[in-house]
């Protein structure tokens, strides 16, 4: 459907899947096309994890304890409405334009919302699991790796693929404003110069790591934590 | 061996006393029912016993040595084969022991089964195994029949009373079945008002081999539990 819309269409700004695949080969050949796609890539990796660890500490943290709760839930109700926009420019602006301060505010826009997904998740722990834990004497290594972590576990995998997902678009921003390489900066220099074909060959390219790492990596763990239910 | 002291002066939900003045002894290897009507605070006493909740007026002491609750629901690790949460109630408990506790109350065949996956019977019996698993001094069952059909009820008292003569540790049974009552217990404590109060506490009149005969137990239901007319 793509190529005849484009064929109808005859412009540069919406050019088919050939035009898009010519452009893919040449920047392959002339710029480093894979270059940038795995620069993007251990950005999105950096972020994530850094937002997956803090996040999931601290939405342990406010859903374990009503507190601490109390006390920090208007700052991660400001950081979840804060916009990315305004996180990037101010890390630059505060660290200047480095590797460090684009993976920072990356993740400082994913901490909020995977600190308010676990969050639900400690929440809705089973006190009754709990209870059980404390008659059998469980040490707190034991409670933790039987019975927190696989309770949290879809948890976990939901605010994983969600995180991913807002992960990958906020690095392309990043490296937009203010990095000399990655799949952003690219879609930057083909936007100056109207380059359609370019800008959806990186598009594209960039949306099959995604859905493999989602098709290889995620369902697989997800299936596999949850193998238990009926 | 010393068994269990229970004396509770009061217990409260906000401002609602549900337990006042209740005060027992269980001596060592004792079996005793807590009986009483639904929603009478059996399930409360016995989380106090259990050191669930301390929020409560007087004292518990509870034996020296490991406890063993079997939960109204079986509160199983839903992730965690049967046989692994038998070792995981207690660190000594090995892969080996836990097969044989499984194969001990009729589950041999079922201890690579997520919880899940078993009957609401079997989940009952794999608890009664993992409260085996840590040798207790102290057994504190919250109906452990309840919901069951009538086979798999049967079974599973055969397996609980089964259990205790294993265990031979001292044992407090919440139910609302006065014949369930009879047929586990040496001794009957009666909760009723409002708040809860030990209203009696009767020892069986006959051994528990004689128990074993359904028609002594009947006969003993109807003495004591007369239905009303």
């Amino acid at each position: 459907m793509w190529a005849v819309v484009a064929a109808f269409v005859a412009s540069d700004l919406l050019p088919g899947p050939l035009a898009v695949w010519r452009a893919f080969l040449v920047e392959i050949a002339v710029e480093n096309y894979f270059g940038h796609l795995a620069a993007t890539l251990a950005r999105v990796a950096a972020a994530f994890t850094v937002a997956m660890a803090v996040g999931g500490a601290i939405g342990v943290a406010l859903g374990g304890h009503a507190l601490t709760d109390r006390l920090f839930h208007a700052w991660l109700v400001l950081f979840l409405n804060l916009p990315a926009l305004v996180t990037v420019i101010l890390c630059y602006v505060w660290f200047g334009l480095t590797e460090t301060a684009a993976v920072t505010a990356v993740a400082i826009n994913k901490i909020p919302n995977v600190a308010t997904i676990l969050r639900v998740g400690m929440r809705a722990s089973s006190r009754d699991l709990a209870e059980m834990a404390t008659v059998y004497r469980f040490s707190p290594w034991a409670r933790v790796r039987h019975l927190v972590l696989p309770e949290l576990a879809p948890y976990f995998a939901a605010a994983a693929r969600n995180g991913l997902a807002l992960v990958w678009k906020i690095v392309l921003v990043v490296e937009l404003l203010g990095r000399p390489n990655g799949v952003g900066f690219q879609l930057h220099v083909y936007f100056q110069l109207f380059d359609v074909a370019t800008i959806l060959a990186y598009a594209i390219g960039f949306i099959v790591v995604v859905q493999a790492i989602e098709i290889l990596l995620l369902d697989p763990w997800q299936r596999r934590a949850t193998r238990w239910r009926r | 061996m010393s068994g269990l002291r229970v004396a509770v002066t009061a217990k409260q939900f906000g401002t609602a006393p549900v337990l006042a003045d209740i005060a027992f002894e269980l001596a060592a290897g004792e079996r005793a029912a807590l009986i009483g009507p639904s929603g009478i605070g059996k399930t409360t006493l016995l989380s106090l016993i259990a050191g669930l909740d301390s929020a409560f007026g007087g004292q518990i002491t509870r034996p020296p040595g490991a406890l063993a609750m079997v939960f109204q629901t079986p509160r199983l690790l839903p992730w965690r084969t049967l046989a692994q949460n038998i070792t995981l109630a207690h660190p000594a408990c090995t892969p080996g022991r836990a097969r044989a506790l499984l194969d001990a109350v009729g589950l041999a065949a079922a201890a690579d089964l997520h919880p899940e996956k078993a009957s609401l019977g079997m989940q009952r019996r794999a608890a009664m195994a993992r409260a085996l698993a840590v040798a207790p001094s102290l057994i504190l069952m919250d109906e452990p029949l309840v919901s069951l059909d009538a086979a798999s009820s049967a079974r599973v008292q055969a397996v609980m009373v089964d259990v205790l003569d294993r265990s031979g540790a001292t044992c407090l049974i919440a139910t609302h079945d006065h014949g369930q009552a009879l047929a586990v217990a040496d001794r009957l404590l009666e909760l009723g008002g409002s708040p809860a109060r030990l209203v009696s506490d009767r020892r069986l009149p006959l051994s528990r081999q004689a128990r074993g005969d359904p028609r002594a137990r009947a006969d003993l239901q109807a003495r004591w539990f007369p239905a009303p007319s």
